[in-house]
């Protein structure tokens, strides 16, 4: 049993801590935007490699560096939404999913141009021995990871339920054009919602670094499994998109428990797979989601 | 006080609006009947700035407000409560309302203290999510959310529309008692005798054209009005 939460079910909560904080952005964007952002994979890449420059610049550890590429990342987002999706904003929502599939394009390029395409460690050097918590087993990154997550959350938590312009968010992401008629700024909020979007694709795109290596599709490979939690959850659900996130990273992690034999029930290899499975299967017979969201 | 003139346009395809006026002196009930198609909601939203205009010019406490964003006509005093969808599902009742307010800086405790005296039973479920609310009482509340701006004019939007008999009376009934603190209230009800009872002066509309335009009194006693448009003579 402690090996089983060793080995599955905290390596599942991990992942699944990324791939909540990269579901709620895609899940709000999509309620207050009405379009399917392409490019937030692409955002988490450059959060990360942000943070790596700042880290080779100051020798600061990536959690230190978190802060600069959080704001870094967030005024990306904002000149992105003003040059690449303003402009669109009336326009059908496959139009402005295809303009971000170009900005995604566009960043991955620009890393790859200035970062290299080498996968890249945050701080050289073997990890640190697994931390012990008899009897479980934590790595250290991994505390980091499930803390940052809780933080980050927590604040969403506050912005939404005590803030005047999170509840404009919700309002929005309820229903956009009942909050025009009712005097609700909805430029203003469609700015909060990339701050939002961009702190947590940033943080989520850190994270990933921390875990494993930085590397140009980083961000990209994980925005099937992000869709996929942003759908599980419910779109425009911001809660449903932590639980998403949460319940797939784990899925995905015990799909390769040896069930019935030794070998893995389902090859590790498979992982995003699962992603893919459990999207189909939400989109033909619960479209809404776990937490009633919106039909995509 | 609030004057709509010779309005043309629609929703981008045909006009709908065919060279409608309607005018709302201070202080009035106005309320705009008739059939299906006539382009009753569609006036309404002309004033409120959701219809794109040809023609026409749409003026408010003395300035035109014809251009203006809908954020802009709410800080003036110009309020909207939509026939369907009027209320934000998943907030609070209490959140409603002061997504109602967010044009204001602040919003005084007295505005949510008179929104709860007219609806006390919106005060009894202010932390219920808007969504589990009856249908009578989610009118209330988009009204009440109207409110927030302390508008000097309310526009309604079929108020009592697929409400129990009941629940209309009490929707009327407070329209009366908003209008008594001094809202002017332009409104377009299916229910159109209650309606021109309550009302100061009506018009009746006919392929986005004015019909006939009165005191609601003198509507109601008119024959022609009541054969064609109110279904069947006294």
């Amino acid at each position: 049993m402690i090996e089983f939460i060793n080995n599955y079910v905290i390596p599942g909560l991990v992942l699944g801590s990324i791939y909540a904080l990269g579901a709620i952005g895609v899940s709000m964007i999509y309620s207050i935007l009405r379009f399917a952002h392409f490019a937030h994979g692409d955002l988490m890449t450059l959060g990360a490699y942000i943070a790596f420059a700042v880290v080779v610049a100051f020798g600061w550890p990536p959690v230190a560096a978190m802060p600069l590429a959080l704001v870094g990342t967030v005024a990306a987002s904002l000149a992105i939404d003003r040059y690449a999706y303003k402009p669109f904003r009336k326009s059908r929502p496959i139009v402005v999913v295809i303009a971000s599939f170009g900005v995604a394009l566009m960043i991955r390029a620009a890393i790859m141009l200035i970062w290299g395409v080498q996968p890249e460690p945050y701080v050289e050097g073997i990890n640190p021995p697994l931390e012990s918590f008899e009897p479980f087993r934590i790595q250290e990154k991994h505390i980091v990871i499930v803390v940052v997550t809780v933080v980050l959350v927590t604040a969403l938590h506050l912005l939404l339920t005590r803030t005047k312009i999170g509840k404009a968010m919700r309002a929005m992401s309820d229903d956009a054009d009942l909050a025009r008629v009712t005097g609700i700024g909805t430029e203003r909020v469609i700015a909060w919602t990339w701050v939002v979007g961009a702190v947590l694709a940033a943080a989520a795109g850190i994270l990933t670094g921390i875990d494993t290596l930085l590397k140009p599709y980083m961000g990209w490979d994980l925005l099937l499994p992000i869709f996929a939690a942003a759908i599980l959850g419910g779109l425009g659900r911001p809660y449903g998109a932590i639980l998403g996130g949460l319940v797939l990273g784990v899925i995905q992690e015990l799909s390769s428990y040896p069930l019935l034999s030794d070998e893995p029930f389902i090859s590790p290899g498979y992982k995003i797979g699962i992603a893919f499975a459990i999207l189909v299967v939400m989109l033909i017979w619960r479209p809404q989601g776990l937490l009633r969201g919106r039909v995509l | 006080m609030l004057s709509a003139e010779r309005l043309v346009g629609g929703y981008g395809g045909a006009d709908i609006l065919k060279g409608v006026s309607v005018r709302l002196d201070p202080g009035e009930i106005v309320v705009i009947v008739g059939p299906n198609g006539a382009g009753k909601s569609t006036v309404m939203k002309a004033v409120f700035g959701l219809v794109t205009l040809r023609e026409g010019t749409v003026t408010f406490d003395g300035a035109e407000i014809s251009g203006l964003p809908t954020e802009q006509r709410v800080r003036r005093g110009l309020a909207y409560v939509p026939q369907e969808r009027n209320v934000f599902v998943t907030l609070s009742v209490h959140e409603n309302l002061e997504m109602g307010g967010f044009v204001r800086k602040t919003i005084p405790q007295a505005v949510f203290d008179r929104i709860y005296a007219l609806f006390p039973v919106l005060a009894e479920k202010r932390k219920q999510p808007a969504g589990e609310l009856s249908g009578g009482q989610r009118q209330m509340l988009a009204v009440g959310r109207a409110l927030m701006v302390e508008p000097k004019v309310l526009l309604l939007d079929e108020p009592t529309a697929g409400l129990s008999p009941r629940a209309m009376d009490e929707i009327f009934a407070c329209i009366k008692a908003i209008n008594a603190q001094g809202v002017g209230i332009l409104m377009v009800e299916q229910n159109a005798r209650q309606a021109l009872g309550l009302a100061h002066r009506g018009y009746v509309l006919a392929t986005g054209e004015n019909r006939y335009t009165d005191t609601g009194a003198a509507l109601l006693a008119n024959r022609e009005v009541a054969e064609s448009f109110l279904g069947g003579g006294h």
